[in-house]
């Protein structure tokens, strides 16, 4: 195994639209930075293949009362926002959108502020249509101009820390077999969603996700072991789209949910809108359940009746929010969506929740910095809080003296002899087997259904589970290396989805409590906390405050 | 399974291979036809296709993923 090291102000973890943001913002503050992809950052992340909404506030677009936006920001499918957050997501949207517009990516819909979808009628929309499908290349020759060193093929695999400041991280190659330490004065996670964790509803396919199966919650597990503060792990949520082709971007559709006789299942739309789509979608979260229950299922996304305009619109949208693959599917098979409805879908459950981050991008650890899907932020959240954060660790970065740390510490020892062990066992799980037996366990005992007794005796069984795959799990090469590792991190969150779990002894959202059927009042401006402390997994509730 | 490599067309470029975050295409050798590693990893980005200047990759979407319509 092959060992290097590199040095930065600024470590980007993912290089994301998060991080590379973040580097960009670092990079011109004066920061030396770095940026560690898994992939290559060029084509990496949620929003490699192109996105068409940010959720922002421009005054002279949306009226000079920025409070109706605080408020939309405070809350998202089911979770809490810090009230701080939100409000310097608004105040700050404007000059990330402009920014971006300047740098090449298009901002505007024919020279105007457009706002579409994610709201309803009468609603305040907050959701700008734009021209997505560029942004990856535009930010990443943003962040070269400036500096930035992009270190391609490369995951995180843990931090490093002396005493209780974080000093670094461990690289894996995911082609060669090599282990780079990169000393850092801050760390900047960006590392997005978690997808893997749970079994995708389309049989025999575990990359069939409507974000990239390779954002497998890192970011998360490595914040969590490093003793980082996560937050909302337990709330379960659910996306919908195409039926069995996972994609993100249900707004982009411009057509009427309806069930099988051609009824609207909705109260807001009967023809195609372009201003809201079908806000049905969003505002009925057991709507695939109800209707198969009463019988007058499927439920169809109806295009048909719009108009010539329209579905240009819809089409210029999809290929920016990175539906080309799926609009070339429809043309070779000849499937017009002016001529047919197609059935939409429930896809499988995801935890929204993840490191808990200020307004300030700080996490609860000094020299940590967490943005964009490390937290349910979506693109905007990106964009805005990599920028922030990116600022303020270069800020750290300058008042911080260089650490000690040198390439044979001991935990760089301890996860070379790990990888090592994965690499070298004669027999034992790959890393499918192991991600289908924490896929079941998730669906099976921490699903949107959920009990007292079925929790423990799922968080039982995972322990077992994880137990195992620290001493079976095998790789014949890099590839599946990085995909064990993956699987690791995966089960430390699903772990923490049991323990958060547990502790809420009520129904809320998707949360299905059989045991606690009542939404307790007293929890409704709560959050639920989690983090290690001396080895041992902590909850704790806390109020947000005004 | 996806992607679909025509190798008439292709001129072993490898911009595919190394545009790849899934690493579909792991350990091909370079100056040779893209090799399909980890077909069931693909995430239908459509990245690769659009990458190849010879327009030679198409992803053929699984029969377990085609839509289903009136």
């Amino acid at each position: 195994m092959n060992q290097s090291m590199y040095e930065a102000d600024v470590l980007c973890v993912g290089g994301g639209i998060a991080g590379l943001m973040a580097a960009i913002r670092a990079a011109e503050s004066g920061a030396k930075v770095i940026v560690a992809e898994k992939g290559n950052a060029l084509a990496s992340g949620a929003g490699r293949a192109g996105n068409d909404h940010f959720q922002c506030y421009i005054p002279e677009a949306q009226g000079p009362d920025i409070k109706p936006f605080i408020q939309k920001l405070s809350s998202f499918r089911g979770q809490l926002r810090d009230k701080k957050v939100a409000q310097v997501w608004a105040e700050t949207s404007s000059e990330i959108v402009k920014l971006w517009d300047r740098w090449g990516i298009p901002m505007k819909y024919n020279g105007q502020w457009e706002f579409a979808g994610h709201g309803f009628p009468g609603d305040k929309l907050d959701h700008l249509k734009y021209s997505g499908k560029n942004q990856k290349p535009v930010l990443h020759r943003e962040a070269q101009k400036r500096g930035v060193q992009i270190v391609n093929w490369v995951m995180i695999v843990d931090l490093l820390k002396e005493g209780d400041t974080i000093v670094g991280a461990i690289g894996l190659g995911t082609r060669d077999d090599k282990v780079t330490v990169f000393k850092a004065k801050t760390v900047i996670l960006g590392t997005g969603f978690v997808t893997r964790l749970y079994p995708s509803p389309i049989n025999g396919r575990i990359a069939n996700v409507n974000f990239p199966p390779t954002v497998t919650g890192d970011g998360r597990a490595m914040a969590f072991r490093a003793g980082a503060e996560l937050v909302g792990l337990d709330m379960p949520y659910k996306h919908q789209g195409p039926k069995y082709f996972a994609r993100s971007g249900q707004a982009t559709w411009v057509g009427v949910i309806k069930d099988a006789e051609g009824k609207p299942l909705g109260p807001f739309i009967t023809k195609p809108n372009r201003r809201y789509g079908d806000p049905v979608l969003e505002k009925y979260p057991t709507l695939f359940e109800d209707v198969a229950a009463s019988g007058k299922g499927p439920v169809y996304m109806d295009c048909t009746d719009i108009s010539p305009e329209d579905y240009e619109y819809m089409v210029y949208f999809m290929e920016h929010e990175g539906y080309t693959s799926f609009l070339n599917y429809m043309s070779e098979e000849g499937i017009d969506l002016r001529k047919t409805p197609v059935e939409f879908g429930r896809y499988e459950i995801r935890i929204n929740g993840g490191i808990n981050t200020n307004e300030k991008a700080e996490t609860s650890l000094k020299g940590l910095y967490a943005a964009g899907d490390e937290l349910f932020g979506g693109i905007a959240n990106a964009a805005i809080f990599g920028w922030i954060a990116g600022e303020n660790a270069a800020k750290f970065a300058a008042e911080k003296k260089t650490s000690s740390l040198d390439k044979s510490h001991a935990f760089v020892e301890e996860k070379k002899a790990l990888i090592h062990a994965i690499k070298t066992r004669e027999g034992g799980a790959d890393w499918k087997e192991a991600n289908f037996a924490l896929q079941q366990l998730m669906q099976d005992y921490a699903g949107s259904i959920r009990s007292e007794s079925m929790l423990n005796a799922g968080l039982t069984h995972l322990r077992r589970l994880k137990e195992k795959a620290h001493h079976f799990l095998v790789a014949r090469n890099q590839w599946e290396l990085v995909r064990c590792l993956e699987v690791l991190n995966l089960l430390d969150l699903g772990e923490l989805v049991f323990v958060t779990a547990l502790e809420r002894k009520e129904t809320r959202g998707g949360n299905v409590r059989r045991d606690y059927p009542v939404t307790n009042p007293m929890l409704d401006k709560s959050r639920l906390f989690v983090r290690k402390v001396n080895d041992k997994i902590v909850t704790e509730w806390i109020e947000i405050k005004d | 399974m996806p992607p679909v490599i025509d190798k008439g067309k292709c001129k072993k470029c490898s911009k595919c291979v190394d545009i790849c975050t899934e690493d579909v295409y792991f350990d091909t050798p370079k100056g040779n036809f893209p090799v399909i590693t980890y077909p069931e990893a693909c995430w239908y980005c459509n990245c690769c296709v659009n990458e190849c200047p010879e327009g030679a990759i198409r992803l053929r979407i699984p029969l377990n993923m085609t839509l289903v319509y009136k």
